[in-house]
């Protein structure tokens, strides 16, 4: 892989001459067609998931599989609006979008609703709505935005130091739904977008480090009670097997007991006799392995590093710092919760929140990935521009 | 950086290492999960599929249907009905919801909640077995607890098969009962398949054909969700066998004449506790067994509350016990009979041995009275044992001595339990002086052996004990082990197993000896012995008993049982060529024993053998009632 981005990486500059100037609609020449086929694939083993985890009426309306297959009819739109839509607008109104993004958080507060006195969604013509997750896209857009103006200052600290601020708000008003698991989704975003654009590594390490050394103060007075019981669990699981270690431990032998090639799709018998829990959201991957098996996993994981790289690819080729730091905040989102999820199912990780990119199901997720997925490919159309 | 910035027209490489370290954490990323991913399903694929069978696929039992049991003539006896019970699972109750539920089934069952605690916290096996609450459930409160499972966690409602035993407590000492398993017997039967909310027969033929009647539990494999909740069977491992059925040696009707004979002289006098047994001599087959008072075995397959119990355990001569095997008491006369066949066999006596029957004897300065007082002078063996001589009978105690005529008692099966196919009985108490150096640590004095001889002093010994050992003699020597079931069934009906006569031993005694000993038995009636007896249309033998226990009260009078044991020829119509019976008796093919046992009768005359005689009277439908009503009034006699 990594072979493959340096040979890709020194045979394409070579072609930006050739694509030249692109009108303001974008060439759809440019369109980057593997990029929107590893999410689609993604996407339909997403709307598998649902089908599976349907409980043996898929086609009844209102299951899980007829609500993920309009929620990808949904993100298909959204996705070729996003391409079809000239990126560079963002910039003008990024701001505007930074004060929306927080008036949904803060909306979500306000009505949200959720399991356990959290307020996660925001219920919208009967459909459940998670404003944190398009919070993700928005705040890549106004971040890169940022980054862009700040284009000469990279290295400065001061630069470090304003993506964070601009970052705090959304982070903080999620983290008091409570959200711990998207918080630090975003957290991850800000580092990782800093990162690739060139931000001062030297004040990368020092601002990480500050990160550590907080982690105390954090355990102790930020951290709810079952947040601290499932990472006591996560760290030893056996300890209460039937109480925060039961969901980690039946994951665990949920993806074990799928063997080389699974159970096969509505076969898996720990996540079809409910032994594992939210199989559909947080626990999906632990589905995916059990019925698909080793076989599956490794598809799914390849998967997602094509993707990865043709979301580095396009940050890349961009000819502007926007550009870059998109892609980069869309790259570390998907690579962070590919991570955090997928380890939590094989109990590498604590137990979050945080929802498999395409997979888990839920419109907020798919249709946001979506939307940035679209920017993305906007992105690409018009590398070829000079000029705004 | 500024290259950056405007160059559209620059590639990025400056940037190529933060792109470099970022693909490479992608692939450590990438990398780890797939490497976790080969550990959990390809390194340890089996384990964890194990642990999801184990999870999702358990083993179920599959009850069988318990066997059913018949009398002698085909007559059902007890019915498999299907009830409600309600069980519960302490696993899916939560301690804190624990006192709240318990209440609530309380108030639904109407029964103490601490019973309720009781039966989950004495339930044997581990929390995620099923705990029996209580069986018999009313149809609809069994509806309202399965409607209001949400708010009874762990609650379950069971259909299961209850016994109903079409005829009570007329055959429930015989029969038994089937009850809950206890944590004590589960731990003694676990390997055998018993589960945790099992029954299993507690009394009676229930108990001793426990296995026979049980058949063989099925086992079939069934995948459950996380609730427990069984999804579907997989397979079945084994089919459930149900249980073969028991045709009984007791006849009904003879059970409900034996018990309606006794029970009418127990209003009369007042009796605590009585005894009747009916036997085949020549097969050992136990016709009847009624011990009274007794109980409805209904109660106990209904589920028993603990007031009923209790109220049982204290009922008035104790209901619960079968005293014609359970309990021994002093034969008294009856015992003459291994006396006076012992020194026959041995030729201490012959037929033609005359023996003067006094007021007393005396041994030192005790005196050893005979009962009446008076004595009948010079007699023989048929006189002897007609009279119930006391002092005749300790004569020909004292040539045996104590051993030998413990050797005699022995043979006759005194003192071992008869094995017959019933639960809980004891043994009896035949002295030796062995017996007394070990349990007193004193010899034998010399009227322990007259005693002895006429059934007193230390023997003790069952109702069914005296009456087999009379069988042998009726039959000429062979003492059968008596038997209730005489054959299994399978449930088509078919023969499983025929229980053949089961022979102890042939008793190493010249058949003349016993022919005497039926003859003298006759006598016991054509001497008036037994009062108007000798007049029922039948002729048969008998011997009566009144032994004395427990101790002198302020008159110094001792309280007794009385005894009879009769047996009817199997030709029983008298004949003008035979006006005594003596030909008739002297046969040993009789076909019917009966004894009899009143406990504590202290009446006028022998009420044992009133009991008999109304036997016999209803038995045979005879147009006769010689019942004597003046011989069971409460009175002293001597």
């Amino acid at each position: 892989m990594g072979c493959a981005l340096m040979g890709t990486l020194r045979i394409q500059p070579a072609r930006f001459g050739a694509l030249g100037s692109t009108a303001a609609s974008g060439s759809w020449n440019h369109f980057d067609l593997q990029l929107a086929f590893y999410a689609l694939a993604l996407a339909i083993v997403g709307v598998l998931m649902a089908y599976t985890n349907s409980q043996g009426a898929p086609l009844e309306s209102g299951s899980v599989f007829t609500r993920g297959l309009m929620w990808l009819a949904i993100a298909l739109v959204l996705f070729t609006l996003a391409a079809a839509f000239d990126f560079r607008w963002l910039r003008t109104l990024a701001w505007p979008i930074y004060v929306g993004n927080l008036a949904l958080l803060v909306l979500t507060l306000v009505i949200g609703s959720g399991t356990g006195g959290v307020s996660r969604w925001v219920t919208l013509g009967g459909l459940q709505f998670q404003f944190s997750e398009l919070a993700k896209i928005l705040m890549a857009i106004v971040l890169a935005n940022y980054l862009s103006g700040r284009r000469d200052k990279l290295k400065s600290l001061t630069t470090i130091l304003g993506a964070a601020v601009i970052a705090g708000p959304p982070l903080a008003l999620v983290l008091l739904q409570p959200d711990l698991g998207t918080s630090l989704v975003f957290g991850a975003m800000l580092f990782g977008t800093l990162f690739l654009v060139g931000a001062s590594a030297r004040w990368l390490l020092v601002a990480a480090g500050l990160v550590m050394a907080m982690l105390p103060v954090a355990w102790e007075f930020v951290l709810k009670d079952y947040q601290r019981a499932r990472l006591i669990s996560f760290l030893e699981p056996a300890a209460d097997p039937l109480g925060s270690g039961y969901q980690l431990i039946q994951a665990q032998i949920a993806v074990g007991s799928g063997g080389l090639f699974g159970k096969g799709l509505t076969n898996g018998t720990q996540t079809q006799l409910d032994y594992l829990p939210v199989q559909a959201t947080d626990f999906v991957g632990a589905t995916l392995a059990e019925e698909l098996g080793f076989v599956g996993g490794v598809v799914i994981l390849l998967l997602f590093s094509a993707l990865l790289w043709r979301v580095l690819l396009v940050g890349w080729r961009s000819r502007d710092t926007f550009g870059l730091a998109f892609a980069g905040a869309v790259a570390s989102m998907i690579l962070f919760q590919l991570l955090v999820n997928f380890g939590m199912v094989m109990g590498i990780m604590p137990i979050t929140g945080i929802p498999l990119p395409f997979i888990t199901h839920g419109g907020a997720s798919l249709t946001s990935i979506a939307l940035g997925l679209g920017i993305l490919q906007s992105i690409s159309m018009r590398q070829g521009r000079q000029s705004w | 950086m500024s290259d950056i910035a405007l160059g559209e027209t620059t590639p990025r490489t400056p940037l190529w290492p933060r792109f470099a370290v970022f693909g490479v954490i992608i692939l450590l990323v990438v990398g780890a999960l797939g490497a976790r991913l080969f550990t959990l399903q390809i390194a340890n694929g089996g384990y964890y599929a194990g642990l999801a069978r184990g999870n999702s696929l358990t083993l179920q039992p599959v009850r069988s249907a318990r066997g059913l049991v018949f009398d002698r003539t085909g007559r059902q006896l007890v019915d498999n009905v299907p009830t409600f019970a309600v069980k519960i699972r302490p696993a899916e109750l939560p301690l804190a919801e624990r006192p709240q539920v318990v209440a609530r089934l309380a108030t639904l069952l109407d029964m103490p909640a601490s019973e309720i605690t009781e039966a989950i916290d004495s339930a044997a096996g581990n929390r995620f077995e099923l705990a029996r609450v209580t069986g018999d459930v009313p149809t609809d409160v069994a509806r309202i607890i399965a409607e209001q499972r949400l708010s009874l966690p762990g609650v379950e409602i069971a259909v299961e098969a209850r016994r109903n035993y079409l005829f009570g407590p007329l055959v429930s000492q015989v029969l038994g009962f089937t009850g809950s398993v206890t944590p004590e017997e589960l731990e003694a039967l676990g390997s055998l398949g018993y589960l945790n909310d099992d029954v299993i027969g507690k009394q009676g033929v229930e108990r001793s054909f426990e296995e026979v009647l049980r058949g063989s539990y099925g086992v079939e494999e069934v995948e459950r969700d996380a609730r427990g909740e069984v999804v579907r069977v997989r397979r079945t491992l084994a089919d459930p066998e149900p249980g073969n059925s028991l045709e009984l040696t007791i006849d009904v009707d003879i059970q409900a004449d034996a018990e309606k004979a006794m029970k009418w002289a127990m209003d009369i006098v007042g009796l605590e506790r009585g005894v009747v047994i009916v036997m085949n001599p020549q097969t050992g087959e136990v016709l009847a067994m009624v011990s009274l008072p007794t109980y409805d075995d209904n109660l106990f397959a209904r589920g028993i509350d603990s007031q009923q119990y209790q109220d049982l355990l204290e009922a008035r001569g104790g209901p619960l016990k079968n005293y014609a095997i359970s309990e021994n008491f002093p034969p008294g006369s009856t015992y003459k009979l291994v006396t006076g066949a012992g020194a026959l066999a041995d030729g201490e006596i012959t037929d033609q041995t005359k023996l003067v029957s006094r007021p007393y004897l005396t041994i030192g300065s005790t005196k050893y009275y005979e009962w009446n007082r008076q004595g009948w002078g010079p007699i023989d063996i048929y006189d002897g044992f007609g009279h119930s001589s006391d002092t005749f009978f300790y004569q020909v105690a004292g040539m045996l001595g104590m051993d030998r005529l413990a050797y005699w008692g022995d043979q006759f099966g005194f003192g071992t339990r008869t094995g017959v196919d019933l639960p809980n009985e004891v043994p009896g108490i035949l002295p030796t002086t062995e017996w007394k150096q070990r349990v007193f640590n004193l010899p034998v004095y010399p009227g322990e052996v007259y005693q002895a001889g006429i059934g007193q002093g230390y023997d003790t010994f069952t109702p069914l004990q005296v009456l087999n050992a009379y069988t042998a003699m009726i039959n000429g020597g062979d003492l059968f082990r008596p038997q209730v079931v005489r054959r299994v069934l399978a449930p088509d009906g078919s023969v499983v197993q025929d229980f053949e006569p089961d022979l102890i031993r042939k008793l190493p005694i010249d058949p003349d000896v016993f022919r005497i000993m039926r003859q003298a038995s006759r006598r016991v009636l054509t001497l008036y012995h037994t009062y108007n007896l000798v007049d029922l249309p039948l002729v048969l033998g008998g011997k009566t008993g009144t032994a004395e226990f427990g101790v002198r009260d302020a008159q110094g009078d001792l309280r007794y049982h009385s005894w009879f044991v009769g047996f009817v020829a199997k030709d029983p119509e008298k004949r003008a060529s035979d006006p005594n019976g003596m030909q008739t008796i002297a046969r040993d093919d009789s076909e019917l024993a009966v004894l009899a046992f009143a406990y504590d009768s202290r009446t006028r005359g022998n009420a044992a053998t009133e009991v008999v005689k109304y036997f016999l009277q209803m038995h045979y439908e005879l147009d006769v009632d010689l019942r004597l009503r003046s011989l069971l009034s409460r009175e002293p006699s001597p």
